[in-house]
């Protein structure tokens, strides 16, 4: 996504090595996706329903 | 000794060879090992083996290039980049947004760092037109964290 798109910044953090950041998260399985602290979801997603998680955090920020 | 075995290097440069198509900047922050233990400083756990990894794979083809920078004194590119923690390295070719990866690229995170790099240097991506076209819409900054181990 961060491929096709410039506003949009992809990070993979690998959690046992950044314990804190996955405690402010509350991770407690993998893969936990968070965007802009707003949309979280636990799992694979299917590639559509990823990008609509993800987009559902465009439009929380559009509202406010 | 390398951590990628001699088998594993051909078959990443036969990879590389065919699916890499423009360059790949990767930019790596690490911090230099201490020879002093200072109560309360913290060393980074796997900035070695993370270096280590990025050079051989880096070695692996022509086109792909590592920037080693030292978190503490190239704090403005740190900044610029927003890290604020290592290891962590970030990817530049054909990507319009950021690429960043925080942490040991080891078991299936290996695989992400191998896919992303010939996302980034052919600009292409495996995502359906519907969500390529719903992605282009998109006008705000999206941070988007995954969270992961290495098995």
């Amino acid at each position: 996504m961060a491929v096709e798109n410039e506003h949009v910044t992809a990070d993979v953090v690998e959690v046992s090595e950044f314990v804190e950041l996955a405690q402010r998260y509350n991770v407690q399985g993998v893969p936990k996706t968070v965007v802009n602290d707003t949309v979280e979801f636990v799992g694979a997603l299917p590639e559509p329903r990823f990008v609509q998680q993800v987009l559902q955090a465009a439009e929380k920020k559009e509202k406010k | 000794m390398a951590l990628i075995s001699p088998e594993d290097q051909e078959a990443l440069k036969k990879l590389f060879g065919e699916k890499l198509t423009d360059d790949v900047n990767i930019t790596y922050f690490t911090q230099h090992e201490s020879p002093l233990i200072v109560p309360g400083h913290h060393e980074c756990s796997y900035c070695k083996e993370t270096g280590e990894i990025l050079e051989e794979v880096t070695s692996l083809s022509d086109k792909l290039h590592l920037i080693v920078k030292d978190f503490v004194k190239d704090e403005k590119e740190a900044e610029q980049m927003d890290i604020t923690r290592i290891p962590a390295y970030t990817m530049q070719g054909k990507n319009k947004g950021k690429v960043r990866f925080f942490g040991l690229p080891a078991g299936y995170e290996f695989s992400t760092l191998l896919q992303s790099i010939i996302d980034v240097s052919t600009g292409e991506t495996q995502l359906s037109q519907k969500s390529k076209e719903a992605l282009n819409k998109v006008e705000q900054n999206l941070q988007v964290q995954v969270f992961v181990t290495p098995t």
